[in-house]
């Protein structure tokens, strides 16, 4: 693979300084179908699907690199605190509605109210936003220089009052359910059109498109294979105090059987982040089978998995129907989960998380505890938090290390969250199709590919 | 392909004595002898190959040379009115500009033929007012396998009788174009087309020097670009100078005029100018459009009456292909033909009816502009670094006259003045590991 990049290095360099550049053209691309266009970037999947539609702030770099398309200019005014950015002009959505400062400031302010632990932290450090014609001044409570890391979240991207308008480098323009999604190309694009003009989103495993997700160190011909740095992690949350423990494990016992009928399509997962970077390691004892079967039986259980999750569907449903127990699984949007939690009693509930191997495991930690603990957050786990950020600073390794163990156990021990499952992905591009660049997050940037005529 | 002008013809026009009447030279010289006896009783007789093919073993660039040496030995027969309506070769087979046929008296039909170790010429004398076949002749020369090689070598004309890079400065980038106008007190004015501005400069010696500058506001919808493209134009009128710029980033151009001073916004047009020409005795402005935020042009011209700026009733249009680059040959402000490249980089010429001759074969940049009725600049296909192929088109075909190596990528070509002698405006990017700059460069003719 590394022998492959290099060869692709001078290609790309080449086109870069070539004759005009040739627009037109479509990628395929294979992902998991999006339940609405609303954004979602909970797996790894979505995050490339939702950054197709939706401009993000600003972009981060493998190499650490910011850059935005959206902003013409950012700074940090260190005396007032305020970082001031000025949106380009005569900007608009793929609608040709305008894109303003004030949907800058609407795009920032859903971001913050999101119960994401980036969120917090952007919710945290901010007094107010205020907009003055062109330029959005995010003023802190405290001197941050570093704040624009913050918007660099894949989650806040800009947004329109309207839910036909799309910020993005594409829009969708055809939906076949089950089948495929066409994406056009924005002709307002705030970097520049794309060279593309179509993204096809393909849904089926029949045959390999142009860009898709899978296990690394497959597909060796025909493909460059990228390194995301990502895995995603399925947990069994338990919402409701009163689930018993015997059900906890029987529950769990009975979804590891699932991944063992099912091929071992997952890695077994015995810490809450990953195993080279946790100082614990988690040992939940598994029931006989019989016993499983014997603890379930009398059970009514509605089982709520993240839509995100919706590719395990269709195994999972034949799995438990021929295990013959009361399971129902039902399959939920993120958005309608939270809005779900506070009114219907969801005693288990199937999540994934994703994480890029170069995030610190005290911040994997923290994104864990706040964003997974639901309704069971508390002051504990606020204090944890608050002692956790002071460990950081102090630059002590060992005390870190002490202090990711002590949370570890006190959420393992309260019993809300199980881990399940592992699995690492791995970008694959056919190899006709240079110049790709991913970014920080393991997303394709696909503004500047573009497809040889010749 | 015809890039080059063998130097066997310059040899031979400017009389030198070392090749002799060797095989092709006397298979040249004889058909010329011919000719000019067949004709000798005739004056101002107006003649053109309009066919010439090869059976030899001679490639294209040696066809070409043979034909450009006997094109200008006709020009030098007294009674001959020669025109040159070659295109290109390709393929062993000649494309000629047939768009003008019917100003001639005799079509001339050649054939090369290989027989044996001898290269045969055939030539057909086709009358076109009788409308029949008037004189055959078949010549014939042994070529030596030296001569064959260098017949099929390609070689370019002197740099110091052609166009020559004559200017070269940096500019800032996204420069679009450079269009200049004789100002007052007989100095020259270079108005410099940037996205968000047009900077005027004047020229001092051999640099330039900034005269005025002015902002230009677009207003949505406005279309963001990863490549700036656009074309300014400068037009005097009864009512003072005007200017038109349309770009690929907005959906209309602006008209501005020059008052008390100041350049104010009159009109906006809806598609980009490019051309000022009069047809039927009436002046256009003849123009295409982008493709919203794109590199290249849509498939129609359009055409609007203007005698008045502000006016813009009267506009048609007339379908062509989608263009890489555009532009119009025009003398004495007639439209002559329209050259294009298309968006798999080939070239194509239009007759000034819009009849299509035959495309180009091979490749070709993306960049193009033609000087008057004269010259024809065209950019390189090319990965790396870019050439600038000048053509001369004055009889309606295409002579290639010079071939000037570019260090990066021609953005744009514009035809234009510097210092009073004509030639090719270019913009060249220029990358070098992660520095880029924009380059701009003045090609001409040294005398004039």
């Amino acid at each position: 693979m590394a022998k492959g990049k290099l060869l692709l290095i001078p290609l790309a360099l080449a086109l870069m300084f070539a004759i005009k550049p040739y627009y037109g053209g479509e990628i395929q691309i294979r992902l998991n179908e999006p339940t609405s266009f609303n954004l979602n970037t909970a797996n790894y999947s979505n995050l490339i699907f939702y950054s197709l539609i939706y401009e993000n702030f600003f972009y981060l770099k493998k190499d650490g690199e910011i850059f935005s398309n959206v902003f013409q200019e950012y700074r940090y005014d260190a005396a007032n605190k305020t970082l001031i950015l000025t949106v380009k002009n005569n900007l608009s959505f793929s609608n040709g509605r305008p894109l303003t400062a004030k949907n800058i400031q609407v795009s920032l302010k859903i971001f913050m109210d999101l119960d994401l632990f980036a969120s917090s932290k952007l919710s945290q450090a901010v007094k107010n936003v205020r907009v003055s014609d062109n330029q959005v001044a995010i003023e802190l409570l405290a001197d941050n220089p570093d704040i624009l890391d913050l918007l660099t979240a894949p989650e806040l991207v800009v947004l329109a009052e309207n839910e036909q308008s799309f910020s993005g480098l594409f829009y969708p323009q055809e939906w076949e359910k089950s089948h495929h999604l066409t994406l056009k190309n924005n002709p307002f694009y705030a970097g520049g059109r794309a060279y593309l003009d179509t993204v096809r989103i393909t849904f089926a495993e029949s045959q390999l498109p142009d860009l898709f997700l899978s296990s690394p160190n497959q597909f060796k011909e025909n493909f460059q294979e990228f390194d995301s740095g990502i895995f995603q992690n399925i947990y069994l949350c338990f919402l409701q105090s009163d689930v018993g423990q015997n059900t906890k494990i029987a529950l769990f016992t009975l979804l590891k059987r699932f991944n063992e009928a099912s091929g071992f399509k997952y890695r077994e997962l015995r810490t809450l982040t990953s195993e080279e970077e946790s100082p614990v390691s988690i040992q939940i004892k598994t029931f006989s089978p019989q016993k499983t079967t014997s603890i379930l039986k009398s059970s009514d259980i509605k089982l709520y998995i993240l839509a995100s999750l919706s590719n395990l569907e269709k195994d999972l449903s034949a799995f438990l129907k021929s295990s013959n127990l009361k399971i129902e699984t039902l399959f939920i949007d993120d958005s309608q989960f939270m809005g779900f939690l506070n009114s219907a009693a969801i005693k288990f509930v199937l999540i994934d998380k994703i994480f890029q191997k170069k995030i610190p495991a005290e911040e994997k930690i923290s994104r864990i505890l706040k964003e997974s603990s639901f309704n069971q957050f508390n002051a504990g786990y606020l204090r944890m938090l608050s002692e956790l950020d002071e460990v950081k600073f102090s630059n002590n390794q060992e005390l870190l290390m002490e202090q990711i163990a002590r949370i570890s156990e006190a959420i393992i021990n309260d019993g809300f969250i199980f881990p399940l499952f592992q699995k690492n992905y791995s970008l694959y591009i056919r190899k006709s199709w240079p110049a790709m660049e991913i970014d920080y997050y393991g997303r394709p940037l696909l503004q500047k590919v573009s497809k040889t005529n010749d | 392909m015809k890039k080059v002008i063998g130097s066997l013809l310059l040899l031979l026009l400017f009389g030198s004595p070392c090749i002799g009447q060797q095989g092709a030279d006397a298979l040249v010289a004889e058909s010329t002898a011919f000719l000019s006896a067949f004709f000798k009783n005739r004056f101002d007789v107006r003649v053109a190959v309009i066919r010439f093919e090869n059976n030899s073993e001679l490639t294209d660039t040696a066809m070409q040379k043979i034909y450009q040496t006997l094109i200008s030995r006709l020009e030098g027969e007294k009674n001959i009115i020669v025109s040159d309506l070659l295109v290109n070769f390709a393929g062993g087979r000649g494309e000629f500009n047939l768009g003008r046929v019917d100003e001639l008296q005799y079509l001339l039909d050649l054939k090369l033929i290989q027989n044996k170790s001898k290269t045969g010429l055939g030539l057909t004398v086709f009358s076109r007012l009788q409308d029949k076949i008037v004189a055959v002749k078949y010549f014939e020369k042994a070529l030596g396998k030296g001569e064959m090689e260098y017949l099929n070598t390609r070689n370019f004309a002197f740099s110091e009788l052609g166009f020559s890079k004559l200017l070269e400065f940096e500019s800032k980038k996204n420069l679009m174009d450079v269009q200049s106008i004789s100002g007052g007190e007989g100095q020259d004015q270079y108005f410099f087309y940037y996205p968000d501005e047009i900077i005027v400069y004047l020229a001092r010696e051999m640099r330039l020097e900034k005269y005025s500058q002015f902002k230009l506001e677009w207003t949505r919808p406005v279309y963001p670009v990863l490549h700036y493209e656009g074309r300014l134009l400068l037009l005097p009128t009864s009512q003072g100078l005007v200017l038109t710029a349309g770009n690929n980033f907005s959906s209309t151009a602006k008209v501005m005029a020059l008052r008390d001073g100041q350049w104010q916004e009159i009109q906006k047009i809806d598609f980009v100018p490019r051309q000022h020409l009069v047809l039927n005795q009436n002046p256009y402005l003849v123009g295409t459009r982008y493709d919203e935020g794109r590199n290249y042009l849509k498939d129609k011209i359009y055409f609007l009456p203007f005698s008045d700026p502000a006016n813009q009733s009267g506009i048609y249009e007339k379908k062509i292909i989608p263009a890489m680059a555009i532009d119009f040959s025009v003398r004495e402000g007639q439209l002559q033909a329209v050259h294009l490249i298309d968006r798999d980089y080939h070239y194509h010429l239009f007759n000034s009816e819009f009849e299509e001759m035959l495309p180009a074969p091979e490749k070709k940049g993306a960049s193009l502009a033609a000087l008057g009725g004269e010259w024809l600049a065209v950019s390189d296909y090319s990965r790396a670094t870019d050439q600038l192929f000048i053509y001369d088109i004055q009889n309606g075909g295409q002579r290639p006259v010079y071939t000037g190596k570019i260090s990066g990528e021609i953005q744009f070509i514009s035809a234009g003045v510097w210092q009073k002698v004509k030639g090719f405006w270019t913009g060249v990017r220029q990358k070098q590991d992660d520095l880029e700059r924009f380059v701009v460069q003045f090609w001409g003719k040294r005398d004039g």
